[in-house]
């Protein structure tokens, strides 16, 4: 039993989705037949801003194999236009339609599709299509897409500001006019893309005597992509099943219903013939969705100890050209959630969002993950300034124990949460003095070593509370049902969207610890809506806290009705009973005793020997619950980089990587694992080599993963982790969830701990990627 | 991304192949290891009408020792030319160099004559041909011509082979006795295209320079080979103030193109690294090789 | 539309394909040979999931067509289990965790089944030298790394005891 009384949860384990995996049985979208399904193929714009002019189908219809070409026109009739306007104070509403008709707004937007027999053709008859642009002005950059009289991308959103949002509490303005020090600092994030292995993809197939779609679509979110889907295709939300199957990745590139998958939708309807598409990777480098273009500013007004005693955030954010999302929705996260582990109350945001012409954003694992970097890299920039050492300042900032739960400037209430202990944990591990003492030794012989920290907090889990408290439509609930077989097996579900997170092995232990039987003999169905029940699916972090504590809940309700009925056929009151093992068991004292009958017993009795119940008791063993989580639920980390510069070549070599974590109960500590790992190397990975670039006329220089680079095996460290995990007392079984504080603390760690050995030349690096050109180039002009 | 529409060619004789080069010329690509030409077309860059496959030609593969040279067929796979004793024996530095080229599966693939033909100017083989001063032998209907790598090498992705003509082997001089060598590159992450690359080749006489060539990749349209050197130095004290004063020439040498993320400064900085680490641990070789 | 018959001998079972010149090979083991173990990536030879073994030696099938492919022995991620047993390389990914999403990973075992045949005792930095060439973007490489190690030992392991 673990601390907290626990038989399977917090228990690592091997998964058990492996097999199918491992072997190449795993089941993707592209490994589904589908019978004498058609192929599609789009015709993109080749410029970033253009009119469609006229497109002249003629000679691709007389190709071979080329059943249909469509344009914006057709879809206009066949679906409706995508609107997004939240009730939110400072958000523009923007409508989108399902291809463009009239203009082309990036390099890369679709402005027709080519239906074949198969791709290859596809693709011949795209080149064939002829399309008339005429090109207009292209505004690529966020800061000049906010300047008057720059072109503009969207008619709904004048000037491009399709987002102003500030707030403030207390009076930092003013607090800073009377400090000891104001410290400024800057932080640029580069844009980014989620790069999946498995490219977006979907089939339609439609029946035309029951008139119902079913959608095959690797997605984070099967039911509300349902909703959306039938919506947009004016179809009852029974006449559409979305399918999931097993999925590449995703990192929440998979979660908007786009504009192409909707357009094959739409295509098998109209064609009344199944129709699939494969995104190829240069379209999903450079059309599917981009993210993390983001600028802040910060102003810390501090005393002479270091303290912090005001702070004001101004955020800008590139949102490209179409809205996916609310286009506050990703920065907002960062504005509200800057101060973190630190203690301040008198902060204030203003947060701009701008369009630019270029792809899309859509959030990307940890859309917040600038958040540590831009305020652990304050704390340094105090630490520098002020000539302190940046331990001593977080010491002296970070919120302790005894002042939890805290209240932040923005209201957000962070309880349960253990920065200054994860905090600690690290400095020991890494040797902070030894460190400092071999700092020095190699700067004598020319060597150059840096440390740097970050302390996360990452919330995971929002409550329908919390969306409810910003004025933002939407829940946060996350639905289950479980049915225990006659066997005594248990066939459950939940509407979560997995993408190689282990859920069925995760979620199995989940229903195994509420309801007392062995993770192997629990099922997990996942991906189906006609099978799943209604849940808002996986994101953020969100799926142990609000999946996991859904399906403990729902197990511990059916544990409930178990025990009811075994109570009745042993004719004993059921306090004195527990299930264990697939067995009932009843107290004999300090001990418990095989009571003689088994869960199948049970099962077998409710199914076919109703009569035989307690009274009040309705046959079966299926139960359904919808769990609402707190409004907002945490868990917390700290990470420690430690570096060596090469001051010839601008080289950073990772030479140590430890994290001190906390994420509450853990479904399962092996797949915990893996998360951190993966969020640790994707933070990495987009710090030091990740890049969208486009050129001042808007064409994409990065089309190929020959020019978008990702970190490989060679380029990653070994990460040393430590657990510290204590439980949330208000979540279902103390889950806290966790998968996007490694971003976090990634992006934070890496850059302070170069800052650290930079220090050394003055220079200061404020911006990713951080290149061996840049930081050469920082040094250089120091030398 | 499919390639369009080609007709595939795959003949089993060197003759065979050379009548299609003659037939179908700028019409026609071979392919050898394919792993530059097919991502281009893959991605409808190249479109050959024709291509012609050169992997069942018996006369393009095999290494062979003849007196000072070491005879290498163009079929010779990167990851061959790592691994193979005698490459290893006679021609170190050329091991040492294809051991970096992208990743273990394209080496499994790549071959020595497509990555001369493709001519990247970051890409080693062509590095350590101009270094070395490799004779390469191209074939074609009319017969075969041998011509140095420098005269081979023209400018970016552009060789002085003609449409109906393909490399047949490359003759490499097999190294002096105590040459000293080494390859140093640099790249954003291990495998990359280099930013910058430098190939040594160094023979010492009582500890003064007797042989000395230094190559530069990745620097301009092809290799730079400071072949002035070697008379420059010659009989100079190998120490660290010559190597020094080596680095700091290459550095100068260079005339690269302004690149959007890459400096001339910083590649220039960047050949001085390379040059001074490549010359110290080639010097390091030549003087235990004694 | 000029198409070719071909034979491809795919994990010693023979193929009779149909198809244009064209056709990369990664997708004639999916649609002709219906062996969908195989996954596609990126078509520009970058990422390594589409990798096979072509006469034993790690290749992108992306990178090759179909048509070159007649007369070599191709094996595929199917071929690597035997009658339900995972290799040892698989079975150490399975305990060490070495994969998430599951779409890189058979490009991964093939590159691997290879490259513990030429070097059964590689160091960690052999081992990432080599998977540098294969693109994962859930595990962050650690686990993958740890399994591999773990799987020459044992396999090392076998051979001692034979």
């Amino acid at each position: 039993m673990s601390e907290q009384g626990f038989r399977y949860l917090n228990k690592a384990a091997p998964r058990t989705e492996d097999f199918r995996l491992l072997t190449g049985y795993g089941r993707y979208l592209d490994d589904i037949e589908i019978p004498g399904a058609l192929h599609v193929c789009f015709v993109r714009s080749p410029h970033a801003h253009a009119r469609i002019v006229s497109i002249d189908a003629t000679e691709a219809l007389s190709m071979s194999g080329v059943v249909a070409v469509v344009t914006g026109r057709e879809l206009q009739q066949w679906t409706k236009p995508l609107r997004i306007a939240p009730p939110i104070e400072g958000l523009l509403a923007v409508e989108t339609e399902t291809m463009p008709v009239e203009i082309a707004r990036f390099q890369g937007d679709p402005v027709a599709c080519v239906v074949a027999t198969d791709r290859y053709l596809a693709e011949d008859a795209a080149e064939r299509v002829q399309v008339e642009f005429e090109p207009l002005s292209a505004v690529t950059d966020m800061w000049q897409a906010l300047e008057p009289g720059a072109p503009q991308v969207d008619p709904m959103v004048r000037g491009n500001l399709v987002s102003h949002q500030t707030f403030a509490h207390g009076n930092p303005q003013d607090v800073a006019g009377t400090a000891f020090r104001v410290v400024e600092a800057t932080f640029t994030q580069q844009r980014q893309t989620h790069v999946p292995i498995e490219t977006r993809g979907c089939a339609a197939v439609w029946d035309a005597g029951r008139h119902h779609l079913t959608f095959h679509i690797g997605t984070q979110v099967p039911h509300p992509l349902r909703t959306q889907l039938a919506d947009r295709l004016r179809l009852n939300e029974f006449q559409v099943t979305v399918i999931s199957p097993d999925v590449g990745g995703s990192f929440g590139q998979k979660i908007a219903l786009y504009r192409e998958e909707l357009t094959v939708a739409a295509l098998a309807r109209h064609l009344n013939r199944p129709v699939r598409w494969r995104e190829d990777r240069l379209e999903n480098l450079t059309a599917a969705a981009n993210s993390r273009e983001d600028f802040c500013r910060t102003r810390a007004a501090v005393d002479e100890h270091g303290r912090l005693l005001s702070l004001e955030l101004e955020m800008r954010e590139d949102f490209g050209a179409y809205c996916f999302f609310p286009a506050n929705y990703l920065a907002r996260v960062v504005a509200m959630i800057l101060t973190g582990p630190y203690r301040v109350q008198d902060y204030s945001f203003d947060v701009k969002i701008a369009l630019s012409n270029k792809c899309g954003t859509a959030p990307m694992r940890a859309p917040m993950s600038m958040t540590s970097w831009v305020m652990d890299g304050t704390i340094d920039a105090i630490a520098r300034e002020l000539k302190l050492d940046p331990v001593d300042v977080r010491r002296r900032n970070l919120i302790a124990r005894d002042e939890l739960p805290y209240r932040t400037p923005t209201g957000e209430v962070l309880a349960d949460i253990t920065p200054t202990e994860t905090f600690e944990a690290v400095l020991k591990a890494v040797d902070y003095e030894g460190f400092r003492v071999r700092q020095r030794e190699a700067r004598t012989l020319g060597r150059h070593l840096g440390i740097g920290f970050c302390v996360v907090v990452e919330p995971t889990t929002y409550g329908s509370r919390f969306y409810k408290a910003a004025g933002i439509p939407g829940s946060g609930h996350e639905a289950s049902w479980i049915r225990i077989e006659p066997s005594g097996v248990v066939n459950a579900s939940v509407g979560l969207g997995p993408s190689g997170q282990g859920y069925e092995s995760a979620m199995a232990t989940a229903v195994a610890e509420g309801l007392g039987v062995d993770p192997t003999s629990v099922y997990i169905h996942l991906g189906h809506t006609d099978i799943a029940p209604y849940g808002m699916g996986s994101r953020g972090a969100r799926s142990a806290t609000a999946g996991g504590g859904a399906l403990y809940l729902c197990a511990q309700q059916a544990r409930r009705k178990v025990l009811a009925i075994a109570a009745g056929w042993l004719n004993v009151a059921d306090d004195i009973l527990r299930l264990n093992d697939a067995r009932v068991e009843r107290r004999n004292g300090e001990e418990w005793l095989d009571s003689g009958v088994a869960l199948t017993d049970v099962a077998q009795r409710a199914y076919m020997d109703p009569t035989a119940l307690p009274d009040g008791l309705t046959p079966g063993l299926e139960f359904h619950f919808a769990y609402d989580p707190p409004a907002m639920t945490y868990s917390n980390s700290t990470h420690a980089c430690e570096i060596e510069f090469d001051a010839d070549t601008g080289h950073i070599r990772i030479a140590r990587y430890v994290i001190a974590e906390d994420c509450g109960t853990l479904l399962n500590p092996t797949v915990v694992e893996g998360q951190q790992h993966g969020a640790v190397a994707m933070g990495l990975s987009g710090a030091l080599f990740e890049q969208v670039i486009y050129d001042e006329t808007g064409q994409n220089l990065t089309g190929s993963l020959a020019d978008y680079l990702i970190a490989s095996a060679t380029d990653l460290p070994n990460l040393e982790i430590i657990p510290m995990h204590t439980p949330n007392r208000t979540t279902a079984a103390g889950i806290k969830g966790m998968a996007e504080g490694g971003v976090m603390g990634a992006l934070g760690a890496l850059t302070n701990a170069v800052n650290d050995a930079l220090s050394h030349f003055g220079a200061v690096a404020d911006r990713h990627p951080l290149s061996p050109m840049f930081l050469h180039g920082l040094i250089r002009r120091k030398l | 991304m499919k390639p369009a529409v080609f007709s595939y060619h795959r003949p089993t004789t060197l003759a065979d192949a050379l009548t299609l080069l003659e037939e179908y010329q700028l019409d026609a690509k071979v392919i050898a290891g394919g792993q530059s030409l097919v991502p281009m077309m893959n991605m409808r860059f190249a479109q050959p009408a024709h291509l012609i496959d050169l992997n069942a030609l018996p006369e393009l593969s095999g290494v062979r020792r003849s007196s000072d040279m070491l005879e290498i067929g163009a079929m010779m796979r990167h990851h061959e030319l790592a691994t193979d004793p005698l490459v290893r024996a006679c021609c170190p530095l050329l091991a040492e160099a294809a051991a970096t080229i992208g990743h273990y599966a394209i080496r499994q693939r790549g071959t020595l004559g497509g990555s001369l033909a493709h001519a990247d100017p970051a890409a080693q083989l062509p590095l350590i041909a101009s270094t070395l001063d490799a004779r390469i032998e191209v074939v074609g209907s009319d017969g075969s011509r041998e011509m140095p790598a420098a005269e081979f090498l023209i400018s970016v992705m552009t060789t002085a082979l003609q449409p109906e003509e393909i490399i047949r082997h490359v003759r490499f001089p097999c190294k002096r006795p105590s040459e000293g060598h080494a390859f140093e590159l640099f790249s954003r992450r291990h495998g990359d295209f280099a930013i910058a690359s430098c190939a040594v080749s160094v023979v010492l006489a009582g500890g003064t320079f007797a042989h000395l060539r230094i190559g530069l990749g990745g620097v301009g349209d092809v290799p730079l080979v400071l072949d002035d050197l070697a008379a420059l130095y010659a009989g100079r004290g190998a120490d660290a103030s010559a190597v020094a004063e080596l680095a700091a020439h290459a550095a100068a040498a260079i005339e690269p193109h302004e690149h959007r993320e890459i400096s001339v400064g910083y590649r220039r900085d960047l050949v001085k690294t390379l040059t001074q680490r490549a010359l110290v641990r080639a010097i390091r070789r030549a003087s235990e090789d004694f | 539309m000029e198409k070719k018959a071909i034979c491809l001998n795919v994990n010693g079972t023979r193929f009779d394909v149909t198809c244009e010149s064209r056709k990369l090979l990664s997708d004639a083991i999916r649609e002709d040979c219906r062996l969908t173990g195989t996954h596609v990536g990126c078509e520009h030879g970058v990422c390594g999931a589409c990798t096979v073994l072509l006469d034993g030696r790690p290749t992108r099938s992306c990178l090759t067509y179909a048509v070159q492919a007649e007369g070599t022995q191709i094996t595929t991620i199917e071929a690597v289990a035997k009658d339900n047993r995972l290799s040892p390389l698989q079975q150490a990914l399975h305990e060490c965790h070495g994969l998430q999403c599951g779409f890189c990973t058979p490009g991964i075992v093939m590159t691997f089944e290879a490259h513990l045949r030429d070097n059964p005792w590689p160091t960690e930095e052999q081992v990432r030298d080599v998977l540098s060439g294969n693109m994962c973007r859930c595990t962050g490489y650690q686990n993958i790394v740890r399994a591999i190690l773990l799987a020459a030992e044992r396999m090392g392991e076998d051979i001692s005891h034979v």
